[in-house]
């Protein structure tokens, strides 16, 4: 086992989430961006246009995919060690391509590279980070990430089951210091028929402490 | 419809994302299997909505009128009787299978799915040159490429009203779901070597049906099941097979096949599951049978036909033998057996010499060949690289049958790649277009 400090577990961590973050949103952005052909739809963003601007590419926002993109490479960029140059390479695409998409008019294209860059990234992880913990911090990260952001987004129940289940799975494999009881609560909120989609957020959030 | 000139600028981002997708159809050559990737053109067939209802109007009908067809041949046989088809036609027609003798599907539907060709004459008119009803392919290859040209130019779409023709799959599952007896669907392949293998796996995806090959299923007791990895079974209700009639079940049909499932027509027969399209459907989509459709649907409709057929002559009859003969090279002829664009010859292409033989073959077995008036359809416009150009091109419309037949907005549009050619079958080299139905004209 490869020594570890607090400060990189803390961006694998991160590197984890944010990566996770630009992917399922991406995912999500695809499909209202494909509704938006059609129709407005109702809400905060007048047009696909606007939508596309604001929602992707605004540097300004920090809630924006750009921003989560901009912070998982500020992660990895410090991770070189831990994740190898070839696995770092796919975060480092994933931002030109998110460059180059944001004046395309067909923003959906170039959006897939973006995607692609960062499904190979996993498969890096996977293939090179050698030590157990450290992959598994990462991956934990992306877990914890994905419950979130499926709450957040009223995802169906058999979705939103089937990730708290790899994120309890996930969490005991890292080495990291856990909160039991938050688990055992959040197994708990997965086996009710109604989701409590607050709860389930409150609880993801709390694991570590 | 004015369509931007900017859509050429995407053929090849369209083509890579088709290429990265694998949408690809397989072909033997010389024994050797390839897969190739199918053409695809960016300019779309477009199709106006009054154009358009009455297209659906008309293929309703016809699918109407052959699935009461199929119904009475397999039981009453009351169009036989009143004369209104020789029973020769019916009886000699390689699709007609005695198993299938008054055996009633589950819903009464025989077309599930229907392939039904058409072209466009140059006044505009639509004619029906084929009836598919064993198993139509196609209808993937629109749908997908709908979806990557919505990625690529989403302005185009934006700026015109279409039929957003994604929903082919919700169709196909309404139409399982309704014929389902209990059970699971599947979605039965011959494998990954079928010529149509991608579309196979694609409606899977889509539909959220299993892809199952003869190994994964098995009849116990008069029922067919589902056999997973830990040898748990699973009851399954409707079969949309990919697998033709002869394979199906290597006891009631061809005993040589190595793809069917044996008793799975038993299974069928006592009303224990649904397959899709129903056996014996054949009998109705025989080249020579084509010629008594108009006649089927004023027959059991008490309508008239509102699509027509291409003029068409069956050199079984003395007098359209007399016409063809006379006529030969004004006319295209075809085998019945034959598909896929093979077995087709135009008159006027023969040199004495093959014409010669080729009469000697149309007398020995007139029942072997239609003749039909060489319709000049209507050319579409392609994109070649530098610009537009003119090619042949036909329709394949898809009609689901479920409480009622529904047919697609959209359809596989095919052309021909060469500019002399009317061949547009993808196994000859033609390539693919998306079809708009537009929801206002």
């Amino acid at each position: 086992m490869s020594v570890l400090s607090r400060e990189n577990s803390s961006r694998l961590l991160w590197l984890g989430r944010y990566s996770e973050r630009v992917y399922t949103t991406l995912r999500y952005f695809a499909d209202i961006f494909d509704a938006m052909i059609d129709k407005t739809l109702p809400g905060v963003f007048e047009s696909k246009e606007e939508f596309s601007a604001r929602f992707c590419f605004d540097e300004g926002d920090e809630s924006s995919v750009y921003s989560s993109l901009i912070r998982a490479y500020d992660n990895a960029i410090e991770l070189r060690e831990e994740l190898g140059s070839d696995t770092f390479s796919y975060i480092q695409l994933a931002v030109y391509e998110m460059n180059k998409a944001k004046n395309s008019p067909a923003p959906l294209l170039q959006l897939q590279r973006v995607i692609d860059n960062i499904a190979a990234f996993w498969g890096m992880v996977d293939d090179r980070i050698e030590d157990e913990h450290a992959r598994s911090i990462i991956k934990l990260g992306k877990r914890i990430e994905r419950v979130d952001l499926y709450a957040r987004m009223r995802a169906g129940r058999n979705e939103l089951v089937r990730e708290i289940r790899r994120l309890t799975h996930r969490i005991p494999q890292t080495g990291l210091t856990y909160d039991e009881e938050a688990v055992r609560r959040l197994n708990v909120l997965a086996s009710e028929e109604i989701m409590n989609y607050p709860a389930i957020i409150a609880e993801a959030a709390s694991l570590l402490g | 419809m004015a369509l931007s000139e900017e859509l050429y600028k995407y053929s090849g981002s369209v083509n890579e994302q088709l290429a990265r997708y694998g949408v690809k159809f397989g072909i033997y050559k010389n024994g050797v299997f390839n897969e190739q990737l199918f053409p695809f053109d960016m300019i779309p067939r477009v199709i106006g909505q009054e154009e358009f209802l009455r297209l659906e109007r008309g293929l309703k009908q016809r699918v109407n009128a052959l699935n009461e067809f199929i119904k009475d041949i397999y039981s009453g046989r009351k169009i036989l009787a009143d004369g209104v088809i020789a029973e020769e036609f019916v009886y000699s027609g390689s699709g007609y299978l005695v198993q299938c003798d008054g055996v009633s599907p589950p819903g009464g539907i025989y077309p599930h799915i229907s392939g039904i060709d058409l072209v466009q004459a140059q006044d505009g008119s639509w004619y029906i040159l084929e009836d598919n009803l064993r198993i139509p392919s196609g209808a993937s290859y629109p749908m997908i490429a709908r979806e990557l040209c919505r990625r690529s130019f989403p302005e185009e779409f934006a700026k015109h009203r279409i039929e957003d023709n994604r929903n082919y799959a919700d169709l196909l599952c309404r139409t399982m779901n309704y014929v389902n007896t209990g059970g699971l669907n599947v979605i039965l392949t011959p494998g990954r070597y079928n010529a149509a293998y991608f579309e196979h796996s694609y409606f899977a995806e889509k539909t959220g049906a299993h892809l199952v090959t003869c190994e994964d299923l098995f009849v116990e007791d008069e029922y067919l099941y589902f056999r997973d990895y830990s040898g748990r079974r699973e009851r399954v209700g409707a079969v949309y097979r990919r697998i033709s009639d002869e394979y199906i079940d290597p006891v009631n049909f061809n005993r040589e096949s190595l793809i069917g499932i044996p008793h799975i027509f038993d299974v069928y027969r006592k009303g224990n599951t649904a397959l899709l399209n129903a056996p014996g459907n054949g009998a109705a989509d025989d080249k020579g049978i084509y010629y008594f459709v108009p006649r089927m649907i004023k027959y059991y409709l008490g309508e008239e036909p509102i699509l027509n057929n291409a003029p068409t002559y069956l050199p079984y009859y003395e007098a359209d033998m007399s016409y063809v003969l006379a006529n030969f090279d004004n006319l295209v002829l075809k085998d019945v057996a034959e598909a896929g664009g093979y077995g087709v010859v135009f008159g006027s292409k023969l040199t004495s010499e093959q014409k010669a033989g080729f009469l000697d073959m149309l007398k020995a077995e007139p029942r072997r060949f239609i003749a039909q008036e060489v319709i000049d359809f209507r050319d579409i416009e392609i994109y070649d690289g530098g610009g537009t150009v003119p090619r042949k091109a036909d329709l394949r419309a898809f009609v689901l049958m479920s409480d009622e037949p529904v047919v697609w907005k959209s359809g596989l549009t095919r052309f021909s790649r060469r500019p002399d050619s009317f061949i547009v079958n993808s196994s000859q080299g033609g390539g693919f277009k998306d079809t708009w139905v537009m929801t206002e004209d």
